[in-house]
Protein backbone atom coordinates (compact mmCIF):
# COMPACT_ATOMS: atom_id res chain seq x y z
CA UNK A 1 0.00 0.00 0.00
CA UNK A 2 2.34 1.87 0.72
CA UNK A 3 4.44 1.66 -2.44
CA UNK A 4 0.92 2.31 -4.43
CA UNK A 5 0.57 5.44 -2.05
CA UNK A 6 4.40 6.46 -3.34
CA UNK A 7 4.40 5.79 -7.06
CA UNK A 8 0.87 8.32 -6.80
CA UNK A 9 3.07 10.94 -5.13
CA UNK A 10 5.61 10.57 -7.33
CA UNK A 11 3.60 10.47 -10.89
CA UNK A 12 2.11 13.90 -9.67
CA UNK A 13 5.62 15.57 -9.48
CA UNK A 14 5.70 14.88 -12.95
CA UNK A 15 2.36 16.52 -13.69
CA UNK A 16 2.57 19.74 -12.40
CA UNK A 17 4.61 20.86 -15.45
CA UNK A 18 2.77 19.22 -17.91
CA UNK A 19 -0.50 20.96 -16.82
CA UNK A 20 -0.45 23.86 -18.80
CA UNK A 21 1.53 22.67 -21.92
CA UNK A 22 -1.44 23.53 -24.26
CA UNK A 23 -2.99 26.42 -21.57
CA UNK A 24 -1.99 29.32 -20.73
CA UNK A 25 -2.30 29.51 -16.63
CA UNK A 26 -1.02 32.85 -16.90
CA UNK A 27 -4.33 33.90 -18.45
CA UNK A 28 -6.02 32.66 -15.64
CA UNK A 29 -4.23 32.29 -12.21
CA UNK A 30 -2.13 34.46 -10.13
CA UNK A 31 1.25 32.92 -10.20
CA UNK A 32 2.43 34.57 -6.83
CA UNK A 33 -0.68 33.81 -4.33
CA UNK A 34 -1.59 30.42 -3.00
CA UNK A 35 -3.78 29.41 -0.61
CA UNK A 36 -5.26 26.23 1.28
CA UNK A 37 -8.63 25.63 1.46
CA UNK A 38 -10.68 21.98 2.53
CA UNK A 39 -13.75 20.92 1.74
CA UNK A 40 -16.00 18.54 0.01
CA UNK A 41 -16.46 16.85 -3.17
CA UNK A 42 -19.80 17.83 -4.92
CA UNK A 43 -18.76 16.87 -8.45
CA UNK A 44 -15.97 14.99 -10.70
CA UNK A 45 -15.33 16.60 -13.48
CA UNK A 46 -12.26 13.95 -15.14
CA UNK A 47 -12.25 14.98 -18.70
CA UNK A 48 -10.38 17.22 -20.93
CA UNK A 49 -9.10 20.08 -21.19
CA UNK A 50 -8.61 19.95 -17.34
CA UNK A 51 -9.42 17.82 -14.07
CA UNK A 52 -11.64 19.91 -12.55
CA UNK A 53 -12.97 18.50 -8.87
CA UNK A 54 -15.92 21.15 -7.62
CA UNK A 55 -15.46 21.53 -3.90
CA UNK A 56 -17.79 22.73 -1.20
CA UNK A 57 -15.99 24.78 1.88
CA UNK A 58 -16.65 27.08 4.63
CA UNK A 59 -14.83 30.11 4.16
CA UNK A 60 -13.66 32.25 7.18
CA UNK A 61 -16.66 33.81 8.24
CA UNK A 62 -18.68 31.09 8.09
CA UNK A 63 -20.49 30.85 5.24
CA UNK A 64 -20.40 28.04 2.27
CA UNK A 65 -18.43 29.01 -0.80
CA UNK A 66 -18.22 26.59 -3.92
CA UNK A 67 -15.09 26.26 -5.74
CA UNK A 68 -13.75 25.02 -8.65
CA UNK A 69 -10.00 23.66 -8.53
CA UNK A 70 -8.38 22.53 -11.41
CA UNK A 71 -5.14 20.31 -12.47
CA UNK A 72 -3.82 18.78 -15.17
CA UNK A 73 -5.09 16.64 -18.32
CA UNK A 74 -6.85 13.30 -17.60
CA UNK A 75 -4.16 11.00 -20.02
CA UNK A 76 -1.24 12.40 -18.10
CA UNK A 77 -2.75 11.57 -15.10
CA UNK A 78 -4.01 8.18 -15.60
CA UNK A 79 -0.80 7.21 -17.45
CA UNK A 80 0.64 7.87 -13.87
CA UNK A 81 -1.95 6.21 -11.32
CA UNK A 82 -4.39 9.53 -10.97
CA UNK A 83 -7.94 8.14 -12.05
CA UNK A 84 -11.41 8.86 -11.81
CA UNK A 85 -11.63 7.05 -8.39
CA UNK A 86 -8.95 8.45 -6.93
CA UNK A 87 -11.04 11.45 -5.90
CA UNK A 88 -14.85 11.08 -5.69
CA UNK A 89 -17.95 12.90 -4.76
CA UNK A 90 -18.60 12.85 -1.06
CA UNK A 91 -14.84 12.98 -0.14
CA UNK A 92 -13.09 15.88 1.96
CA UNK A 93 -9.90 16.82 0.27
CA UNK A 94 -7.46 19.52 1.16
CA UNK A 95 -5.82 22.00 -1.92
CA UNK A 96 -3.27 24.12 -1.48
CA UNK A 97 -2.81 26.09 -5.23
CA UNK A 98 -2.98 29.35 -7.32
CA UNK A 99 -5.72 31.56 -7.00
CA UNK A 100 -7.58 32.75 -10.13
CA UNK A 101 -7.57 36.17 -10.80
CA UNK A 102 -9.76 38.96 -10.43
CA UNK A 103 -11.10 36.73 -6.95
CA UNK A 104 -12.83 34.06 -8.54
CA UNK A 105 -13.18 30.97 -6.74
CA UNK A 106 -11.00 28.81 -8.89
CA UNK A 107 -7.64 27.77 -7.66
CA UNK A 108 -5.05 25.84 -10.00
CA UNK A 109 -3.72 23.05 -7.67
CA UNK A 110 -0.22 22.54 -6.56
CA UNK A 111 -0.84 19.74 -4.12
CA UNK A 112 -4.05 17.83 -2.64
CA UNK A 113 -4.14 15.71 0.37
CA UNK A 114 -6.42 13.29 0.53
CA UNK A 115 -8.35 12.44 4.03
CA UNK A 116 -5.72 9.80 4.97
CA UNK A 117 -3.06 12.20 4.50
CA UNK A 118 -1.81 10.96 0.83
CA UNK A 119 -0.88 14.25 -0.73
CA UNK A 120 -1.12 14.14 -4.85
CA UNK A 121 0.72 16.68 -6.53
CA UNK A 122 3.98 19.16 -6.38
CA UNK A 123 5.35 22.31 -6.91
CA UNK A 124 6.12 23.09 -10.69
CA UNK B 1 40.30 72.71 -15.66
CA UNK B 2 37.13 73.72 -16.52
CA UNK B 3 34.52 70.43 -15.85
CA UNK B 4 33.65 70.26 -19.51
CA UNK B 5 37.34 70.56 -20.39
CA UNK B 6 37.73 67.77 -18.41
CA UNK B 7 34.77 65.93 -20.19
CA UNK B 8 35.70 66.48 -23.94
CA UNK B 9 39.37 65.25 -22.91
CA UNK B 10 38.19 62.22 -21.32
CA UNK B 11 36.30 61.36 -24.30
CA UNK B 12 38.79 62.31 -26.58
CA UNK B 13 41.46 59.85 -24.51
CA UNK B 14 38.85 57.24 -24.54
CA UNK B 15 38.21 56.89 -28.45
CA UNK B 16 34.89 56.42 -29.60
CA UNK B 17 32.65 53.39 -29.12
CA UNK B 18 32.62 51.47 -32.34
CA UNK B 19 31.12 48.31 -32.61
CA UNK B 20 32.64 45.21 -33.76
CA UNK B 21 31.54 44.67 -37.71
CA UNK B 22 32.51 40.62 -36.54
CA UNK B 23 29.10 40.46 -34.47
CA UNK B 24 27.27 40.98 -37.99
CA UNK B 25 25.62 37.73 -38.98
CA UNK B 26 23.57 34.41 -38.09
CA UNK B 27 24.85 32.49 -34.67
CA UNK B 28 23.90 29.16 -33.50
CA UNK B 29 22.41 30.42 -30.02
CA UNK B 30 22.63 27.95 -26.97
CA UNK B 31 22.00 28.55 -23.37
CA UNK B 32 22.49 26.71 -20.79
CA UNK B 33 20.54 26.70 -17.17
CA UNK B 34 20.63 24.02 -14.50
CA UNK B 35 18.67 21.67 -16.93
CA UNK B 36 18.21 21.07 -20.46
CA UNK B 37 19.87 23.20 -22.79
CA UNK B 38 17.98 25.18 -25.32
CA UNK B 39 19.14 26.49 -28.67
CA UNK B 40 17.96 28.69 -31.00
CA UNK B 41 19.03 31.26 -34.38
CA UNK B 42 20.70 34.70 -33.15
CA UNK B 43 20.77 36.99 -36.32
CA UNK B 44 22.57 39.98 -35.80
CA UNK B 45 22.38 43.03 -37.97
CA UNK B 46 23.23 46.43 -38.91
CA UNK B 47 20.58 48.96 -38.78
CA UNK B 48 22.05 52.32 -39.91
CA UNK B 49 23.94 53.69 -36.59
CA UNK B 50 22.68 50.84 -34.71
CA UNK B 51 22.00 47.52 -34.45
CA UNK B 52 19.18 44.96 -34.18
CA UNK B 53 19.20 41.33 -33.14
CA UNK B 54 16.07 38.80 -33.73
CA UNK B 55 15.88 35.44 -32.43
CA UNK B 56 13.96 32.30 -33.72
CA UNK B 57 12.59 35.15 -35.81
CA UNK B 58 11.39 36.94 -32.96
CA UNK B 59 12.69 40.69 -31.92
CA UNK B 60 15.82 40.95 -29.30
CA UNK B 61 16.55 44.22 -28.03
CA UNK B 62 20.65 44.46 -28.28
CA UNK B 63 23.68 46.60 -27.64
CA UNK B 64 27.24 46.49 -28.77
CA UNK B 65 30.21 47.58 -27.29
CA UNK B 66 33.33 46.75 -28.98
CA UNK B 67 34.01 43.26 -28.73
CA UNK B 68 31.05 43.32 -26.05
CA UNK B 69 27.79 42.39 -26.69
CA UNK B 70 24.04 42.00 -24.78
CA UNK B 71 20.65 40.41 -25.70
CA UNK B 72 17.51 40.77 -24.02
CA UNK B 73 15.14 37.63 -25.01
CA UNK B 74 11.97 37.29 -24.10
CA UNK B 75 10.54 33.85 -23.52
CA UNK B 76 7.55 32.39 -21.24
CA UNK B 77 7.91 29.20 -19.18
CA UNK B 78 4.89 26.34 -19.40
CA UNK B 79 2.13 28.30 -17.76
CA UNK B 80 2.56 31.05 -20.12
CA UNK B 81 4.64 33.13 -17.68
CA UNK B 82 7.24 35.97 -19.47
CA UNK B 83 10.42 36.29 -18.50
CA UNK B 84 13.49 37.94 -20.15
CA UNK B 85 16.51 36.54 -20.38
CA UNK B 86 19.40 38.88 -20.14
CA UNK B 87 22.73 37.87 -21.96
CA UNK B 88 25.87 39.72 -21.05
CA UNK B 89 29.09 38.79 -23.32
CA UNK B 90 31.99 39.33 -25.62
CA UNK B 91 33.57 38.16 -29.10
CA UNK B 92 36.35 35.73 -28.46
CA UNK B 93 38.47 33.50 -31.22
CA UNK B 94 35.03 34.23 -33.52
CA UNK B 95 32.50 32.64 -30.59
CA UNK B 96 30.31 34.67 -28.37
CA UNK B 97 29.96 33.45 -24.96
CA UNK B 98 28.79 35.04 -21.61
CA UNK B 99 26.42 34.91 -18.70
CA UNK B 100 23.02 35.17 -18.59
CA UNK B 101 20.30 36.57 -15.70
CA UNK B 102 16.42 35.91 -15.38
CA UNK B 103 14.23 39.13 -14.67
CA UNK B 104 10.22 37.88 -14.66
CA UNK B 105 7.21 40.02 -12.45
CA UNK B 106 6.68 35.94 -11.93
CA UNK B 107 8.14 33.32 -9.72
CA UNK B 108 10.03 31.60 -13.02
CA UNK B 109 12.07 28.38 -12.42
CA UNK B 110 14.55 28.85 -14.97
CA UNK B 111 17.83 29.43 -13.87
CA UNK B 112 20.71 31.59 -14.64
CA UNK B 113 23.53 30.27 -16.44
CA UNK B 114 25.73 30.37 -18.83
CA UNK B 115 25.32 30.83 -22.90
CA UNK B 116 27.52 30.66 -26.02
CA UNK B 117 27.13 31.13 -29.73
CA UNK B 118 28.81 30.28 -32.88
CA UNK B 119 28.54 30.65 -36.23
CA UNK B 120 25.75 29.16 -38.26
CA UNK B 121 26.09 28.77 -41.55
CA UNK B 122 23.05 26.45 -43.06
CA UNK B 123 24.39 23.39 -45.12
CA UNK B 124 23.60 22.71 -48.24
CA UNK B 125 20.50 20.74 -48.20
CA UNK B 126 21.47 16.94 -49.41
CA UNK B 127 18.96 15.71 -52.02
CA UNK B 128 19.48 11.78 -51.93
CA UNK B 129 17.00 10.23 -49.98
CA UNK B 130 17.81 8.12 -46.80
CA UNK B 131 14.97 7.07 -45.02
CA UNK B 132 14.78 6.43 -41.56
CA UNK B 133 12.73 4.02 -39.07
CA UNK B 134 10.69 6.73 -37.28
CA UNK B 135 8.16 4.22 -36.77
CA UNK B 136 6.87 4.03 -33.09
CA UNK B 137 5.69 6.49 -29.81
CA UNK B 138 7.32 9.52 -29.17
CA UNK B 139 6.95 11.43 -25.58
CA UNK B 140 8.09 15.06 -24.87
CA UNK B 141 11.83 15.86 -23.93
CA UNK B 142 13.25 18.75 -21.80
CA UNK B 143 14.60 21.55 -22.96
CA UNK B 144 15.55 22.51 -26.86
CA UNK B 145 12.89 25.07 -27.44
CA UNK B 146 13.32 28.84 -27.07
CA UNK B 147 9.67 29.17 -26.40
CA UNK B 148 10.34 33.24 -27.85
CA UNK B 149 7.54 35.19 -26.43
CA UNK B 150 7.17 38.04 -29.21
CA UNK B 151 7.93 37.90 -32.76
CA UNK B 152 8.27 40.25 -36.00
CA UNK B 153 4.27 40.63 -36.32
CA UNK B 154 3.57 42.71 -39.92
CA UNK B 155 1.21 46.15 -38.98
CA UNK B 156 -2.06 44.28 -39.29
CA UNK B 157 -0.75 41.22 -37.45
CA UNK B 158 -0.16 43.31 -34.61
CA UNK B 159 -3.67 45.09 -34.97
CA UNK B 160 -5.53 41.80 -34.93
CA UNK B 161 -3.34 40.71 -31.61
CA UNK B 162 -3.61 43.55 -29.91
CA UNK B 163 -7.53 42.30 -29.48
CA UNK B 164 -6.65 39.11 -28.82
CA UNK B 165 -8.03 37.80 -25.52
CA UNK B 166 -5.97 34.85 -24.03
CA UNK B 167 -8.96 32.71 -22.43
CA UNK B 168 -12.20 33.67 -24.05
CA UNK B 169 -10.42 33.26 -27.70
CA UNK B 170 -7.62 29.94 -27.02
CA UNK B 171 -9.61 27.61 -29.44
CA UNK B 172 -8.36 24.50 -26.63
CA UNK B 173 -10.24 25.58 -23.82
CA UNK B 174 -13.38 25.01 -26.03
CA UNK B 175 -12.25 21.81 -27.09
CA UNK B 176 -11.41 22.85 -30.56
CA UNK B 177 -8.21 21.51 -31.92
CA UNK B 178 -5.96 24.54 -32.46
CA UNK B 179 -4.29 22.91 -35.85
CA UNK B 180 -1.06 21.80 -36.48
CA UNK B 181 0.85 24.59 -36.38
CA UNK B 182 0.68 24.82 -32.51
CA UNK B 183 -0.02 21.47 -31.76
CA UNK B 184 3.17 20.41 -33.08
CA UNK B 185 5.11 22.72 -30.67
CA UNK B 186 3.62 21.55 -27.64
CA UNK B 187 4.82 19.63 -24.93
CA UNK B 188 3.16 16.95 -22.64
CA UNK B 189 2.03 14.65 -24.82
CA UNK B 190 2.87 11.65 -27.07
CA UNK B 191 2.66 11.32 -30.67
CA UNK B 192 3.00 8.30 -32.57
CA UNK B 193 4.37 7.35 -36.14
CA UNK B 194 2.58 4.76 -38.34
CA UNK B 195 4.47 3.90 -41.38
CA UNK B 196 2.84 2.47 -44.64
CA UNK B 197 4.11 2.50 -48.27
CA UNK B 198 4.34 6.35 -49.87
CA UNK B 199 2.80 7.49 -46.47
CA UNK B 200 3.73 8.53 -42.66
CA UNK B 201 0.42 8.84 -40.35
CA UNK B 202 1.12 10.67 -37.50
CA UNK B 203 -1.31 9.96 -34.43
CA UNK B 204 -1.31 12.87 -32.18
CA UNK B 205 -2.58 12.56 -28.59
CA UNK B 206 -4.09 15.81 -27.63
CA UNK B 207 -7.44 16.32 -29.63
CA UNK B 208 -6.96 12.77 -31.25
CA UNK B 209 -5.70 14.52 -34.40
CA UNK B 210 -4.65 12.26 -37.13
CA UNK B 211 -2.23 13.75 -40.04
CA UNK B 212 -1.31 12.12 -42.90
CA UNK B 213 1.81 12.80 -44.76
CA UNK B 214 2.11 12.01 -48.62
CA UNK B 215 5.52 11.23 -49.64
CA UNK B 216 5.17 10.29 -53.39
CA UNK B 217 5.12 13.82 -54.29
CA UNK B 218 1.23 13.89 -54.87
CA UNK B 219 -0.53 17.24 -54.84
CA UNK B 220 -3.37 18.20 -52.44
CA UNK B 221 -7.01 16.99 -54.52
CA UNK B 222 -8.70 20.13 -56.50
CA UNK B 223 -10.86 21.68 -53.66
CA UNK B 224 -8.64 20.09 -50.98
CA UNK B 225 -10.34 21.83 -47.82
CA UNK B 226 -9.12 23.99 -45.76
CA UNK B 227 -8.70 23.16 -42.11
CA UNK B 228 -6.30 23.15 -38.61
CA UNK B 229 -4.32 20.18 -39.40
CA UNK B 230 -3.38 21.44 -43.51
CA UNK B 231 -2.52 19.19 -46.44
CA UNK B 232 1.01 17.66 -45.77
CA UNK B 233 3.70 16.75 -48.01
CA UNK B 234 6.68 14.81 -47.49
CA UNK B 235 10.20 13.85 -48.64
CA UNK B 236 13.70 12.78 -47.36
CA UNK B 237 16.76 14.41 -47.50
CA UNK B 238 19.55 11.71 -46.84
CA UNK B 239 18.49 11.15 -43.52
CA UNK B 240 15.97 14.05 -42.48
CA UNK B 241 12.30 14.09 -43.22
CA UNK B 242 11.33 17.47 -44.57
CA UNK B 243 7.52 18.10 -44.03
CA UNK B 244 6.03 20.96 -45.38
CA UNK B 245 1.67 21.59 -45.05
CA UNK B 246 -0.50 24.31 -46.46
CA UNK B 247 -3.89 23.97 -47.07
CA UNK B 248 -4.48 26.04 -43.61
CA UNK B 249 -7.14 27.91 -42.55
CA UNK B 250 -6.94 31.41 -40.35
CA UNK B 251 -5.70 30.46 -36.96
CA UNK B 252 -3.78 31.11 -34.05
CA UNK B 253 0.06 30.29 -33.45
CA UNK B 254 0.17 29.46 -30.14
CA UNK B 255 -1.54 30.14 -26.81
CA UNK B 256 -0.25 33.29 -26.97
CA UNK B 257 -2.84 34.25 -30.40
CA UNK B 258 -0.62 35.19 -32.85
CA UNK B 259 -2.80 34.55 -35.99
CA UNK B 260 -1.81 31.99 -38.63
CA UNK B 261 -3.30 33.17 -42.32
CA UNK B 262 -4.82 30.69 -44.63
CA UNK B 263 -1.93 31.16 -47.27
CA UNK B 264 0.73 30.35 -44.53
CA UNK B 265 3.34 27.01 -45.11
CA UNK B 266 4.83 25.40 -42.06
CA UNK B 267 8.02 23.36 -42.56
CA UNK B 268 9.15 20.54 -40.10
CA UNK B 269 12.52 19.34 -40.39
CA UNK B 270 12.91 16.03 -38.50
CA UNK B 271 16.06 14.53 -37.59
CA UNK B 272 16.65 11.24 -36.07
CA UNK B 273 19.84 10.69 -33.47
CA UNK B 274 22.14 8.12 -34.38
CA UNK B 275 21.41 5.14 -31.81
CA UNK B 276 17.62 6.21 -33.29
CA UNK B 277 15.94 7.02 -29.85
CA UNK B 278 15.32 10.35 -30.00
CA UNK B 279 13.73 13.01 -32.54
CA UNK B 280 14.66 16.68 -33.43
CA UNK B 281 12.59 18.65 -34.91
CA UNK B 282 12.76 22.76 -36.40
CA UNK B 283 9.77 23.91 -37.10
CA UNK B 284 9.24 27.31 -38.91
CA UNK B 285 6.46 28.89 -40.33
CA UNK B 286 6.63 31.12 -43.68
CA UNK B 287 3.18 33.22 -43.36
CA UNK B 288 4.59 37.26 -44.72
CA UNK B 289 1.15 38.14 -44.33
CA UNK B 290 1.39 38.32 -40.75
CA UNK B 291 5.44 37.71 -40.20
CA UNK B 292 8.16 39.59 -40.99
CA UNK B 293 10.33 36.79 -40.16
CA UNK B 294 8.95 33.54 -40.16
CA UNK B 295 9.02 32.17 -36.61
CA UNK B 296 10.97 29.24 -35.46
CA UNK B 297 10.19 26.47 -33.10
CA UNK B 298 12.37 22.80 -32.06
CA UNK B 299 10.80 20.42 -30.12
CA UNK B 300 12.54 16.98 -29.32
CA UNK B 301 11.01 13.58 -28.40
CA UNK B 302 12.21 10.08 -27.40
CA UNK B 303 10.78 6.58 -27.92
CA UNK B 304 8.43 5.16 -25.51
CA UNK B 305 7.77 1.87 -25.95
CA UNK B 306 5.93 1.59 -22.73
CA UNK B 307 3.08 3.39 -23.29
CA UNK B 308 0.18 3.66 -26.07
CA UNK B 309 -1.53 7.19 -27.77
CA UNK B 310 -4.59 7.18 -25.31
CA UNK B 311 -8.32 8.86 -25.88
CA UNK B 312 -8.36 12.37 -25.70
CA UNK B 313 -12.31 13.19 -24.86
CA UNK B 314 -12.76 16.82 -24.40
CA UNK B 315 -15.90 18.41 -22.84
CA UNK B 316 -16.65 22.06 -23.37
CA UNK B 317 -19.32 21.85 -20.74
CA UNK B 318 -16.62 23.13 -18.08
CA UNK B 319 -15.70 26.48 -20.27
CA UNK B 320 -19.30 27.80 -20.92
CA UNK B 321 -20.21 27.04 -17.26
CA UNK B 322 -17.62 29.32 -15.92
CA UNK B 323 -18.39 32.20 -18.27
CA UNK B 324 -21.88 31.38 -17.35
CA UNK B 325 -21.29 31.41 -13.20
CA UNK B 326 -19.34 34.81 -13.99
CA UNK B 327 -21.54 36.27 -16.52
CA UNK B 328 -19.38 36.47 -19.07
CA UNK B 329 -21.25 34.98 -21.79
CA UNK B 330 -22.39 38.01 -23.35
CA UNK B 331 -18.97 39.16 -23.85
CA UNK B 332 -17.53 35.70 -25.15
CA UNK B 333 -20.27 35.84 -27.99
CA UNK B 334 -19.83 39.15 -28.71
CA UNK B 335 -16.41 38.45 -29.79
CA UNK B 336 -17.19 35.50 -32.29
CA UNK B 337 -16.94 37.65 -34.89
CA UNK B 338 -13.15 38.18 -34.48
CA UNK B 339 -12.26 34.67 -33.58
CA UNK B 340 -10.93 31.98 -35.91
Amino acid sequence: MRFIRLTVVVMALAAGAAAYAHHSFAAEFLEDQTRTIEGTVTEVWFKNPHVRYYIDITNDDGEPESWDVRGSSPTILVRRGWTPKTIQEGDRITVHGHLGRDGRKLMSWIYVELEDGTRLGSEY
Amino acid sequence: MRINTAIILLAFCAGPVVANPAMEGDWMLEIVPTGAPIIGLLEVEPNGDNWEAFVEGGPAPVHIDGDSITVDIDSRDIRGFVFVLKLDGHLEGGKLSGSYTVESEAEVSFSPGTWSATRYTPEARPTKPAPVDLSGIWKPAAGVDMRKYSMDLTPAAKSWHDGYLMHYDQPNVRCISPGIVAMVAWGGYPFEVLESENRLTFLYEVDSEVRRIFLDDSEAPEFYPGSGMGYSTGRWEDSQLVVETTHLVPNVRDFRGEPVSENARLEEVYSLSEDGQRLNAVITLHDPENYERPPIRRRAWTRDPDTEIYPYECDPDSFYRQMYNENRLDMYFERSKRRF
